[in-house]
């Protein structure tokens, strides 16, 4: 699963550090999660979605067929 | 408040029962049975309690007039990630524990180690193995 969290974030004009901040989380997981190491809950997935007043599958896109290889 | 008051009663129930083994230590001058590894066995497990209540109060002041940092600590406890790497860290110890164990009861039968010694090990290890299935019931009922 990809995700345009980074993009997303620099567009607004907001650091690792405020975003953690807002969503109440460590600015490690704000890190992994767009290097794509970490699949969030869908908790922090509706929670960066309404931080960004956007759907969740604006931020986060599924890859269908690289998911089920796993 | 009440985590304050639970500190202090560790702290003074751990300073209790240093001194006490302190105490038996000193007084009791050719200790049969029990009574030889006893007030060891308060001592250290005194220090323990004594060392745990201690750390919390110590780490309370300390955050105590820093709101920034107390909160930077509670996020940390509290991060989704944080708590899937403590618990996936776990799980792994949790497998390895299985075969470690196993092997060292297989190595203490075949050293001819004591009966009660080496059941008391066998029933601790079906514990934690029946413990673990268990949850895995309750956890399949509420999922």
């Amino acid at each position: 699963m990809k995700n345009r969290v980074e993009e997303i974030r620099k567009r607004h004009g907001i650091k690792q550090e405020e975003l953690a901040a807002a969503l109440e989380v460590t600015r490690q997981t704000i890190g992994s999660l767009e290097n794509g190491r970490y699949k969030p809950s869908i908790t922090l997935a509706f929670k960066l979605a309404r931080y960004f007043h956007m759907s969740i599958e604006d931020i986060f896109i599924y890859e269908e067929e690289k998911e089920n290889e796993k | 408040m009440k985590n304050s008051v639970k500190d202090h009663c560790l702290v003074i129930i751990g300073l209790i029962l240093f001194v006490a083994g302190l105490i038996i230590v000193k007084t009791l001058s050719e200790p049969q049975g029990v009574m030889r590894a006893l007030p060891y066995v308060c001592i250290g497990i005194g220090c323990g309690i004594f060392g745990q209540g201690m750390g919390n109060i110590i780490s309370r002041k300390a955050v105590k007039n820093n709101p920034d940092i107390y909160k930077q600590i509670e996020i940390g406890k509290k991060d989704e990630r944080n708590i899937t790497i403590a618990n996936r860290a776990k799980a792994k110890s949790y497998d390895m524990m299985i075969f470690v164990f196993g092997a060292l009861m297989v190595s203490f039968a075949l050293m001819g180690v004591e009966v009660t010694a080496l059941l008391l090990l066998v029933f601790a290890y079906l514990f934690v193995i029946f413990y673990g299935i268990y949850y895995r019931f309750k956890y399949e009922k509420e999922m």
